[in-house]
């Protein structure tokens, strides 16, 4: 019984491993300044995949075979500080949220990689892209395996860092680096928020364990034992750090703007998996919402607008890569109120948001590897239908009075507004503050430092000399 | 305004037309060098890359020293500051890379690396002592010396400069350094670069060209490093984008039908929502215009008027300004002047109204910046005096870039320290300025015509000794096959040459001189099968015989349904109720067809056509040819020719070619398409004569007419007679997997059954060499693939989502022969000439034939081969960039990215393998026959007398050669007189990747 604990307890640490390994391969020449070549990139990459689910699936099988649904691995306690009581550890749990997910992530990941691999061949940059890739996959896993908020934290931040590099992957032009920026920037807030909420956790709980915070059940069967003003706090910044990852209102302007990389990481970043983490972070604090009917309604009024949003912007799209990343979103709001609808309701519901994502999942990345075709797609559309393809004349015809179109229209084009709000309403705000703090700042600085004149930074423009 | 923006149009039927054709009028140079200037790009590749392409031996020194010795003549001898002639110094500043950048890079250069330590790598040993030991000589002898020893004492100012070296270096201890080498070596470049610098410092810099044409924008830009563009596109692109929409979009733009300019008015009349802060005048402003009643014309007035444009500047104003979003004003002209390419077209004027609009967001844009950063709140109209007043001085090149270019050459060339101290001071006048007259642009122009003197030389020798041997006379070919001009079809032909030697193969345009708008039975829309050029007046369609008529409706009903049904789940998985089931429901099954075409491309696609054959368009079908009434149109009635019309075409063609005599049992036409996957650029790779569509039917038009008696009796009351075995068939060559199929099989006669399978096996054999010959250039496909192996692999690379190289077009081309194939037959020329038919025995004395030849070949072939020439110089200003981020949009065009202009041009990945030389035509004819037909047809002459492609005629009864240069015709001496012969074409070109040289194929003749 010992060797077979230790050998599942070898399965999950190979699910984590592989990916780590992936990691270090490819990156560790790339610091050394010496890349590997395109055939051995992509061997790594294919090796380290299959391996990683193949350990997943075997997880899988041993779950459903002896009936245990919840597996937890602890890989150690890095800070151990008794008083204060705090403690950072590191732990992997396989229940019936993560381990489809990780496998979702493995199947996903392993087509685009061989996808990326033929479709990136020559590219500059193909390296840095697989060293990126696989960043992210190590991401994905530690996020969907977390067991402690810290662990999630970790596989968030790989997510996000990879995600935004990608998105700025042409650095010789500027509108990719500037909107790998603004993604960035969205990224940190919602990065904030969940350090936040992992402050809040620890503040609470004296730990980060979602075991101990959630319940010892299984998922979805666990109950939180926090009180509900507690939980509607870490909701609420759970909530934030959600929005910012998935996108969802007030924070949708990053998702067309994350267009700008290759194909294969559009396919797979912001159509298939990280733009589902959001929903997966409160998936796995579903015992949280169960808890506070306020979030609950929150979730669901977030979810719900953001659907409605994204299906109306799509629909004016001309473009395949916006009008795909619009669907995606609107699929993403479903699922995020399916999950603040169902919460209270049933756990056994939550399900079917799961399975959702990983329809979606499945869906959407075949769309976007497919949309380089879509103009021989629509030929050959056009031609067995034999006319222009009609319009879908849906709700824009039956519920919007002819007058109003106009508007809505509008609404639809500028997305919203959502990005002229936030630049007017939240940035220039904060940009003001912070301007304020600044020269506050320089001013006790001079003051303290005694000196009169203007800081060293201000060298006078002159002629430049050797 | 309209010319001068891009013209390939809509991608879905690609044109390939030089960028620069508003420019043709101009000298080559020129023309390149005002087009490089208009759209901000580069006109020639850069030094680094000409160097690596020297590297490999695609560019002798041998050419460039030519090169140079033709463009200084006898200038090239006059000796500079006593140092060193013309020709030696630029052939100097041209051979060695010189370091000239930016003052950071300049900075980091000689302070971080060991520039002022060590002489340069490239500095031959011997040139480094001998200049260590005179500098070392100089030092202790004139410099340490107190000046009382007399002879060739330093002059004082020099030992002021040099004074606190060496003191630095240890003036005393001189003769006990320790590494005495090392450190001779850094006073010898010290001393150098400080003389270098003293001596550059005394004469003015030359100032900076002056950009024309300079909008606001510009100069807003270079004072506050705001870009006002950046605000005005993100409204401009969106609103265009939406404008230009052929059906992608679910909700159409209300009011299109209004024109831009209203549209844009009704929609943005109303403030609603916030708006970005720039913007916020729009509403209000619009409301201005309208309220004075304003159209399009008079607002672009006054729009001028307010940003205070000077009449004299309103052309180069406006020219400036269109081509700032130049892809979306050339997508706009395009659908407006030729609407019979898309499906939406625009209404006449829709450029003026796009220019109005701009005006309008870019004068808010501007004083939106303007206010921001300035604080500046006055009219427009001032704003550039207050700019021009706040720009610096255009910077000027600093003393040290300067110096630094005569310090690297004083080490390349040997010019010791203390010559250069002595030196005079109009010596070194004329020193500095002569280097400065000779910058990067003029060294660049030099390396480009070493490039294309280079290839000139090979195919100009490789044709004359070719054509000394006796050319092969076919009586009774086999059969007779007539490909597209394309340059793909080159290593077919000789493929098939190779392996049936009794076969004649010819070349013409590859609409078959058949201009028409054709629609297949299974088609939705007429497509134009031509030239862009040209504009067709006929309509042809394709029937399905009357006996499959039952089955071809009910198989349309299934293809409609199917059709129907599919669009319905592409545009319910974008929507909120449809696609959440969809995604809930059915999502996970989509990673079946996701794993297949991704890891099984073949296999997934050969299933595909399996399960799809039972709903194609039955087999058996018919082209509507013969129109009954007099006009003809698009509707039921007036499609087709009328009989003269068909027997002219007819005759034309087969004049064009040659082929009016010796007519096999089996002639075939064969046309060409590229059938790949996950390409939106697919229509760049067809036929480039039919605007970018296969030109199959255009062959199976040509070769039912010759095969209809009527037809043939005309041609023969015009001489042309037919035999009456003689059969005419039409195919298709698919270039991307190699395959060829024919037309109309059921009409074969019996009698030529066997003929027919005979040279399909031929054929078949040829695809599979062709295909092995292509796969040489593909750098995933191993150089050991045997044919059948490379058979399958071009066609997994068609079928593969992952491919972004399904094939590489006409890359590389370089050459295009006008002539008899006898002449060229059994040449290697590497699929990259275009081979045009023509025989000059049967020409008139007018050169009817050959001038009409031409009116069709030059445009076309000049436009393929400048469009992959530029899109391969700047792959990102002219060309289109690197496929990967493409996204498709309006079903029109590509753009980077999630919002960018539209990009003209082709992806790099398709012209990767191109060489940027000019087409080099050379046509079977005389000098003064093509002096005439140049002088007779101005479309030709533009093109070859402005030098956008080199010309040379060779004699069509010696191996003479002659090269047109600046109006006048020259004989060619050949440089060498032997060609590398080898036993087949696979011979020469087995285990190579790069560019290959000519051969003769021993095999390749009868």
């Amino acid at each position: 019984m010992r060797s077979y604990d230790a050998f599942i307890q070898l399965l999950g640490l190979t699910v984590v491993a592989a990916p780590a390994a992936m990691v270090l391969i490819l990156g560790l020449p790339s610091l050394a300044g010496r890349p590997l070549s395109e055939r051995s990139i992509s061997r790594t990459i294919q090796t380290a995949i299959m391996v990683a689910l193949l350990a997943a699936l075997t997880v899988l099988t041993t779950m459903l075979a002896d009936g245990d649904r919840h597996l937890a691995i602890e890989v150690g306690n890095w800070v151990k500080i008794e008083h204060p009581h705090y403690h950072f550890s590191i732990k992997l749990l396989f229940d019936r949220l993560s381990v489809p997910f990780v496998i979702l992530t493995f199947v996903l990941c392993g087509i685009i990689g061989a996808f990326a691999n033929r479709y990136m061949h020559r590219e500059r940059g193909f390296n840095r892209f697989f060293v990126f890739f696989a960043f992210f996959v190590l991401g994905m896993v530690f996020t969907s395996l977390a067991g402690t908020i810290e662990t999630l934290f970790v596989g968030w931040e790989l997510v996000g860092l990879s995600s935004a590099l990608l998105v700025g992957f042409y650095i010789e032009r500027p509108a990719p680096v500037r909107n790998g920026l603004y993604v960035w920037t969205v990224y940190r807030v919602s990065d904030a928020a969940l350090l936040l909420a992992a402050l809040v956790l620890h503040h609470v709980r004296g730990e980060g364990d979602f075991e101990k915070l959630l319940g010892a059940g299984p998922w979805p069967a666990g109950e939180a034992t926090i009180t509900q003003w507690q939980a509607l706090s870490v909701g609420a910044l759970l909530l934030v750090a959600a929005a910012g990852k998935s996108a969802l209102a007030p924070f949708s302007g990053w998702l067309p703007r994350a267009m700008e990389g290759p194909t294969p990481s559009s396919a797979v970043f912001y159509g298939a998996l990280s733009v589902h983490l959001g929903a997966f972070l409160l998936l796995r604090a579903s015992p949280l919402l169960a808890l506070s009917p306020a979030l609950c309604a929150g979730v669901v009024t977030i979810g719900l607008a953001t659907a409605f949003f994204a299906a109306s912007a799509g629909r004016v799209q001309t473009d395949i890569k916006c009008a795909l990343s619009f669907a995606s979103l609107t699929q993403v709001g479903i699922i995020v109120a399916e999950i603040g609808l169902f919460a209270p309701l049933s756990a056994w519901l939550l399900y079917v948001p799961l399975v959702h994502i990983l329809g979606h999942g499945c869906l959407r990345t075949l769309q976007f590897v497919r949309a380089p075709t879509l103009l021989l797609d629509y030929r050959s559309l056009e031609n067995a239908i034999g006319t222009p393809l009609p319009h879908a004349n849906g709700i824009w015809d039956r519920c919007i009075p002819a007058r109003r179109r106009r508007w809505f229209y509008r609404l639809a084009l500028e997305r919203g507004y959502v990005d002229a709000w936030l630049a007017d309403y939240v940035v220039t705000p904060v940009l003001r503050v912070f301007r304020v703090c600044d020269a506050l700042e320089r001013r006790w600085a001079r003051l303290l430092s005694g000196s009169s004149k203007q800081g060293q930074d201000a060298r006078p423009a002159g002629e430049e000399s050797l | 305004m309209g010319p001068l923006l891009p013209v390939p149009g809509p991608i879905t039927s690609f044109a390939f037309l030089n960028t620069l054709q508003a420019l043709e009028d101009l000298p080559f140079d020129e023309g390149m060098r005002y087009g490089a200037q208009l759209y901000n790009c580069e006109p020639y590749l850069t030094e680094d890359r000409y160097r690596e392409k020297m590297a490999r031996g695609r560019i002798r020194p041998a050419d460039l020293a030519a090169i140079l010795r033709k463009s200084l003549a006898e200038a090239g001898d006059v000796v500079i500051g006593s140092l060193v002639t013309r020709h030696k110094l630029r052939l100097a500043m041209l051979s060695y890379p010189l370091l000239y950048g930016p003052m950071h890079e300049l900075r980091w250069y000689v302070e971080e690396t060991e520039a002022l330590k060590r002489f340069r790598g490239d500095v031959a040993p011997a040139t480094r002592e001998r200049m260590i030991e005179e500098t070392r000589r100089w030092v202790m002898r004139d410099l340490r010396g107190d000046g009382n020893r007399g002879g060739n004492q330093a002059p004082p100012h020099a030992r002021t400069l040099l004074a606190d070296l060496l003191d630095r270096f240890g003036d005393s201890s001189i003769e006990h350094w320790c590494d005495p080498l090392a450190e001779w070596e850094a006073l010898t470049l010290e001393t150098l670069w400080r003389i270098c610098r003293d001596g550059v410092e005394r004469f003015a810099a030359p100032t900076a060209p002056v950009r024309r044409g300079d909008r606001h924008r510009d100069l807003l830009r270079d004072v506050t490093s705001e870009d006002s563009d950046a605000l005005v596109h993100a409204v401009l692109i969106r609103y265009c984008a939406a404008f230009c929409d052929q059906g992608f979009a679910g909700w159409p733009l209300p009011g299109r039908e209004k024109g831009f300019y209203r549209c844009f008015f009704q929609l943005y009349r109303r403030a609603s929502g916030p708006p970005d802060r720039w913007r916020r005048g729009l509403a209000g402003e619009l409301c201005r215009i309208e309220g004075l009643g304003l159209g399009p014309r008079e607002s672009i007035a006054e729009s001028l008027q307010l940003l205070g444009v000077s009449i004299e500047k309103r052309s180069e104003f406006i020219t400036a300004t269109l081509l700032a979003l130049r892809g979306w004003a050339g997508m706009l002209w395009q659908t407006e002047v030729r609407g019979d390419r898309v499906p939406r077209p625009a209404a006449a004027g829709t450029l003026l109204e796009f220019l109005a609009v701009r005006l309008i967001l870019d004068r808010l844009a501007l004083s939106s910046v303007a206010k921001e950063t300035l604080g500046y709140d006055g009219p427009l109209a001032e704003l550039r005096h207050v700019l021009a007043e706040r720009t610096a001085q255009r910077p000027r090149p600093s003393v040290d870039q300067r110096a630094l270019m005569m310090f690297q050459l004083a080490q390349l060339l040997e010019w010791p320290p203390s010559t250069l101290l002595h030196l005079a001071p109009d010596a070194w006048s004329a020193l500095v300025g002569e280097i400065e007259a000779f910058p990067s642009l003029d060294r660049r122009w030099h390396f480009q015509q070493a490039f294309e003197r280079r290839y000139r030389q090979q195919a100009l020798d490789a044709f004359s000794i070719h054509v000394r041997r006796r050319a092969p006379q076919l009586d009774s070919p086999r059969f007779q096959a007539v490909f597209c001009i394309d340059a793909r079809e080159e290593s077919f032909r000789r493929h098939l040459e190779e392996i049936a030697p009794d076969v004649a193969t010819y070349g013409a345009p590859g609409f078959f001189g058949v201009p028409m708008y054709y629609r297949g039975a299974g088609d939705a829309h007429f497509s134009a099968l031509c030239p862009i050029v040209v504009k067709p007046r006929h309509w042809v369609v394709e029937d399905v015989v009357y006996t499959l008529e039952e089955s071809h409706r009910r198989r349309a009903r299934t293809r409609r349904a199917l059709g129907s049904a599919s669009h319905q789940l592409h545009v319910g998985s974008r929507s909120i109720a449809s696609g959440a089931l969809l995604a809930a429901g059915l999502g996970v099954l989509a990673s079946a067809p996701l794993l297949a075409r991704v890891v099984f491309p073949r296999l997934t696609a050969q299933l595909r056509r399996t399960a799809s054959r039972w709903m194609d368009v039955p087999p058996v079908t018919r082209l509507r040819l013969e129109r009954s009434s007099p006009m003809p149109g698009p509707a039921d009635g007036q499609v087709g020719f009328a009989l003269d019309e068909m027997a002219d075409m007819s005759e034309r063609m087969l004049r064009d070619i040659g082929l009016t005599a010796h007519f096999s049992r089996l002639v075939m036409f064969v046309a060409h398409g590229a059938f790949c996957l996950n390409n939106p650029h697919k229509s760049a790779y067809d036929c480039g004569a039919c605007t970018g569509n296969a030109g199959s039917p255009n062959s199976r038009a040509l070769a039912a007419m010759l095969n209809d008696r009527r037809v043939r009796i005309l041609l023969a009351k015009r001489g042309l007679e037919i035999p009456n075995e003689t059969h005419f068939l039409g195919g298709l060559h698919n270039t991307t997997v190699d395959t060829v199929r024919f037309f109309d099989l059921d009409a074969l006669p019996r009698s030529h059954v066997a003929d027919f399978e005979a040279a399909a096996g031929i054929l078949h054999d040829t695809c599979q060499r062709n295909a092995h010959e292509r796969c040489r250039r593909f750098d995933s496909a191993p150089l050991d693939l045997t044919c059948a192996q490379a058979y399958q692999h071009v066609e997994a690379r068609s079928e593969d989502l992952a491919q972004p190289r399904p094939e590489f077009g006409n890359a590389s081309n370089a050459l295009c022969f006008v002539g008899r194939r006898a002449r060229t037959r059994g040449l290697y020329l590497d699929r990259r000439a275009f081979l045009n038919s023509y025989d000059p025995t049967q020409d008139d004395a007018e050169h009817t034939i050959l001038a009409r030849i031409l009116s069709a070949v030059v445009p076309v072939c000049e436009g393929i081969n400048m469009q992959y020439n530029l899109s391969y110089i700047d792959p990102t200003g002219w060309g289109c960039g690197t496929k990967l981020p493409h996204n498709v949009t309006s079903l029109l065009g590509v753009m980077n990215g999630y919002a960018s202009d539209l990009q003209a041009g082709l992806p790099w990945q398709g012209v990767e393998i191109h060489e940027p030389i000019r087409l080099l035509f050379i046509i079977e004819s005389t000098p003064a026959a093509m002096l005439s037909i140049m002088e007779r047809n101005p479309a030709i002459r533009r093109v070859l007398a402005n030098g956008w492609a080199q010309l040379a005629v060779l004699a069509p009864d010696s191996s003479e050669i002659h090269v047109y240069r600046s109006g006048v015709f020259h004989l060619y001496m050949p440089e060498t007189d032997a060609l590398p012969r080898v036993a087949s074409s696979v011979d020469w070109y087995r285990g190579w990747r790069d560019h290959l040289g000519f051969a003769v194929i021993e095999n390749g003749g009868p």
